[in-house]
């Protein structure tokens, strides 16, 4: 990897010329061994961390534990905007001198992983078991795991406790059809001008029409990760079911601007929505409280719970990293159930490890426990190097479909074989 | 080079040198910073290199025009043509007239024209990300400003950034207002060198303000309105901000323009793909700024 | 060019390159009352986004989000501007703006009129390609250089450095098309005496032709200053660490969180970052209108 201002010279010069060099198949990710295991004893040497956001902010005090029970490690953290953060992590696998440690987006792991610039778990490090399954799925890519899941996220049902009370409903709805029946009543009798909030489509829409799809049995991939299977009855109905909300005139059909989904909650126009946990604040913030709304688990199509979208971030190791050994022992570290504990307090992310939330205000807090509900029942979109462009697609078809522009069944169709055109990038 | 011509000027070898002394800085940063990774871009658009690709440049696969010809089939890309088209042509008159209006205005003040002036000017200083929150309360359906000051005349105004027909427009507006402060300044350094006599002399004639500004204002400024319409025009092709922060493209696609598409398209880390939709614009910001300067020229 | 550039030919003082003063509408043309009026109410148009940004500021993030939007705060709060001084480094985002516009301008001012002075006065071999390389790259729309820039500055070691950052944009065409053009319209006997003084030829350029170019290099300066000042999403690349993050950067990272934007942080945010380049240009704005006037766009 050595290479100077010769580059750019010779990238030019490589796209004229080049016309024999193919490209190697072994280059990236897919089918690669997990590393070996890392020896016991404590880490040492300097541990250079990137993180994005509050998470950023907030892990360089975090980590003094860390550096007090591993009196020869020093744990550096950066804290990087979570808008250049892609740019940034791709150019340092380029050049190959990243930090040891970083916090990867979840859906960003195929690329980085298909690029060659993380390094697979070492075997032993954690286990599997310890996870939800949805968050450990986002961190294989091709069959070998990259890393590990550091906090999660997922999205629930938001509602008006007061005005579902008003309109007859004591409980949550639970099924695909009650769920249509509470969102008309919360119009008709609880006074909301929209029963059940959705997104109409742009960017992110996917995770919010996604969950229905997966509700219904729909996979977006065959079992190896290799062909997409987004053309099916499943997502199709999915969809159908999702836009009805619109043509029924229970959802806005325009994109909303900031403040105005949390504002309309509070002044009751808008009887509920699907969200994930930060929108618990900013519901607060604008003048909620749990007397007046409440969270539920996302309906599944029949009776019981659906499956959610989960995301979050996964800690990964670059390949080019010279502390393999403290960089491991680092996410270990991070990954042990009362540090994640300890992360939820400062900071607020809900923990990745399951037996995290098995004491203290996790497993208290009526709110939490819908989530660390939820999160049992959750999926991540394949992690596919491609992933982000395929979304886009759907977003834009979702938003078609919304607006009556295409069947679900058209729409659909669209979307695998605009996924089929991307390809998995593997 | 003429060196052996034999007889040399010194005063045109001491010339040479010193031209090549002052050119040496620019032309050294231009190598490495501009040059350099323009012909690179090039090479990447003849390529099928992606993001994954960045640790091993070397290994990518030449596949000649296929992106280019990939481009010109792409719906999508034909689309954000069509709207940076649709761009160019409403937003080039509208940010010139709005700043051609301001600077005669500006020009026919006698007191407080630097006060007017600067005010004007605040729109190009501002940062994009605190206007567009600005813009978006503005645009919006409900409890907007633009429809409420609508509704005083009783017209229903619609949800101007949800509706594929006036999305577009309304960000061009948005752009207009950012833009035409340069333009403006621009202009009111042209208009002062509008020869004054003949201003005065079509008065005395009793000349109307309007035809004094058409057959006097209007030819003194043709240079100035190209130099303007010249890099209006570029700008415009280049449209980007506005689309990212306030409709993020949509809806529908009905605001993403080129640059936006190519931007999205290096997000997706389709580096060869991208490459070639911005040498498409390149060449299109080419081929306008000569067919400006053919339009604009042949009356001089 | 401008009559009044060709009258004191010959010498090597500053030559009076103001134009007389235009009061041509306060002894031509009147100024009727109803003009002002209208361009008062276009003023206020124009500058209504920039107010509420400004009254905005003030309020609480409650209020920004508010909705129907306020335009008198209800509640009076210098919490965002607090928030902006206490949680961000603010002294050091400043300077690294301040030294990357700063350098930047500098860089611009130096190379582009050294550059702009060959190209408009001397007869050197290659110059007409060098123009048509000028030329040529004001119509690069930046997308084209954006990634084999960003894998060049990493290579070189660049990155998360203030170099990084001032480097690709030292020296720009417009810069270079802007100076040749205003120095071309500066009298040719100028240099003609100096020669015949014995002067040389970047003392020329140095003593004689520089000192004449005050209003070209303050508009070239603020219009450098503005757009680096301004500048976001090259430092956003470029600055891994928070000691080198630019005032833009830096409100990206504190106030467009992930999920949540914190409105009232960012407006202040905006109205602190403005403040420099409008004092910047209310103070050069009457050489800037010379030198747009006089770099012979016409």
């Amino acid at each position: 990897m050595k290479r100077t201002t010769a580059t750019i010279a010779g990238l030019a010069v490589a796209g004229l010329l080049l016309t024999s060099c193919g490209r190697s198949d072994d280059a990236g990710a897919g089918g690669e061994a997990q590393s070996t295991a890392i020896a016991d004893g404590k880490a040492k040497g300097t541990i250079e961390v990137w993180a994005m956001g509050t998470e950023g902010e907030k892990l360089g005090d975090f980590v003094d534990a860390f550096e007090d029970a591993n009196p020869d490690a020093d744990v550096k953290v950066t804290a990087v905007p979570w808008e250049s953060a892609h740019d940034k992590i791709s150019t340092a696998i380029a050049a190959g001198k990243g930090p040891d440690v970083s916090l990867i987006g979840t859906t960003w792991m195929g690329e980085f992983a298909e690029a060659g610039g993380l390094m697979p778990t070492p075997e032993g490090l954690v286990d599997e078991a310890d996870y939800f399954p949805g968050a450990w799925q986002s961190t294989e890519v091709g069959g070998t795991s990259y890393g590990v899941p550091w906090y999660v996220e997922t999205r629930v049902l938001f509602y008006r406790k007061d005005l579902a009370k008003k309109a007859g409903w004591a409980e949550a709805p639970t099924s695909w059809d009650d769920l249509k029946k509470f969102a008309e009543d919360l119009k008709s009798k609880g006074g909301a001008k929209y029963g059940l909030n959705l997104q109409p489509g742009q960017t992110g829409s996917w995770q919010s029409y996604l969950p229905f799809a997966w509700s219904d049995g729909a996979t977006l991939t065959n079992d190896d990760g290799t062909e997409y299977t987004i053309d099916s009855p499943e997502m199709a109905e999915a969809l159908d079911y999702y836009t009805s909300y619109f043509d029924d005139g229970l959802s806005m059909t325009r994109t909303l601007d900031p403040g105005e989904l949390e504002g309309g909650f509070a002044d009751g126009s808008i009887g509920s929505f699907i969200s994930g946990p930060w929108h618990t604040g900013l519901v607060e913030d604008a003048g909620l409280d749990d007397s007046q709304y409440a969270v539920a688990p996302l309906p599944g199509k029949d009776d019981g719970m659906g499956t959610s979208f989960v995301g979050g971030g996964d800690l990964a190791v670059f390949k080019d990293t010279d502390n393999a050994d403290g960089a491991w022992k680092f996410v270990q570290w991070l990954s042990q159930p009362d540090v994640q504990q300890d992360f939820y307090d400062e900071v607020g992310d809900l923990p990745s490890v399951q037996s995290a939330w098995d004491t203290g205000e996790l497993s208290t807090d009526p709110q939490l426990k819908v989530f660390g509900e939820q999160l049992k029942e959750a999926q991540s979109p394949p992690a596919v190097p491609t992933w982000e462009q395929v979304a886009a697609s759907i977003d834009g078809l979702v938003e078609q479909a919304s607006r009556g522009d295409l069947s679900g069944e058209d729409a659909v169709k669209q979307m695998q074989s605009d996924a089929q055109s991307i390809g998995t990038g593997l | 080079m003429s060196a052996s011509t034999g007889v040399v000027d010194p005063t045109r070898r001491g010339q040479a040198v010193a031209g090549w002394i002052l050119a040496s800085p620019f032309v050294v940063l231009f190598l490495v910073f501009t040059a350099g990774p323009v012909l690179a871009s090039l090479g990447m658009s003849f390529t099928d290199m992606r993001s994954t690709d960045l640790r091993s440049p070397f290994a990518v696969q030449f596949v000649g025009l296929d992106n280019y010809v990939d481009l010109v089939q792409d719906p999508l890309f034909r689309k954000v043509t069509l709207n940076t088209l649709l761009y160019l042509v409403l937003g080039v008159p509208l940010t010139m007239g709005v700043a051609l209006a301001v600077a005669v205005g500006l020009n026919g003040l006698s007191r407080s024209r630097g006060f007017f002036r600067v005010g004007f000017y605040l729109p190009v200083v501002t940062s994009i990300v605190a206007v567009s929150v600005v813009w978006k309360y503005i645009l919006r359906d409900e409890g907007g400003l633009l429809n409420a000051a609508l509704g005083w005349v009783g017209i229903n105004g619609p949800a101007w950034l949800d509706s594929t027909s006036t999305a577009l427009p309304s960000l061009v507006v948005m752009a207009a207002w950012r833009n035409f402060g340069t333009l403006m300044v621009i202009f009111l350094a042209g208009l002062q060198t509008v020869p004054r006599e003949q201003v005065e002399a079509a008065e005395v004639d009793g000349a109307s303000a309007w035809s004094r500004f058409r057959f006097i204002t209007l030819p003194a400024l043709r240079p100035v309105l190209l130099f303007g319409a010249v890099i209006t025009g570029i700008g415009y092709l280049q449209f980007f901000e506005e689309a990212f922060v306030m409709t993020k493209g949509g809806p529908l696609d009905s605001t993403r323009s080129v640059t936006f598409f190519t931007f999205d398209q290096f997000g997706y880390g389709n580096y060869g793909y991208a490459a070639a939709a911005s040498y498409l614009l390149f060449l299109a910001i080419v081929l306008l700024t000569f067919f400006q300067f053919r339009l604009l020229r042949t009356k001089d | 060019m401008t009559q009044t550039l060709e009258k004191p030919a010959g010498t090597a003082t500053p030559v009076d390159t103001k134009p007389p003063k235009q009061r041509r509408n306060a002894d031509g043309i009147r100024t009727p009352g109803w003009l002002y009026v209208v361009m008062a109410v276009g003023l206020f148009v124009v500058v209504v986004p920039f107010l509420w940004m400004i009254v905005s500021s003030f309020k609480p993030e409650s209020e920004v989000r508010a909705i129907p939007p306020t335009w008198w705060p209800h509640e009076v709060t210098t919490e965002n501007y607090d928030q902006l001084f206490t949680r961000l480094d603010f002294p050091t985002y400043f300077l690294n703006s301040a030294i990357v516009a700063l350098a930047v301008t500098l860089g611009n001012v130096v190379f582009c009129s050294m550059l702009g002075y060959a190209l408009a006065k001397l007869e050197f071999p290659g110059k007409r390609l060098l123009f048509i390389l000028v030329l040529g790259t004001l119509m690069v729309p930046g997308v084209v250089t954006f990634v084999p820039l960003f894998v060049l500055t990493t290579n070189l070691g660049l990155t998360n450095t203030l170099p990084g950052m001032i480097l690709p944009f030292l020296a720009g065409p417009f810069g270079v098309f802007l100076m040749r053009q205003y120095i071309l319209g500066l009298p040719d006997e100028l240099i003609q005496a100096a020669r015949v003084d014995g002067a040389g030829e970047l003392t020329i350029f140095a003593r004689v032709i520089m000192p004449l170019c005050g209003p070209a290099v303050a508009t070239l300066g603020v219009l450098t200053f503005l757009t680096s000042w301004n500048n976001f999403l090259w430092p956003l690349v470029v600055a891994t660490s928070e000691d080198k993050y630019t005032l833009p950067v830096a409100l990206a990272l504190y106030a467009v969180g992930q999920n949540a934007t914190q409105y009232g942080l960012l407006l202040a945010g905006s109205v602190v970052v403005v403040i420099p380049v409008l004092v910047v240009f209310l103070l050069l704005q009457r050489y800037i209108m010379q030198g747009v006037a006089m770099t012979g766009i016409k």
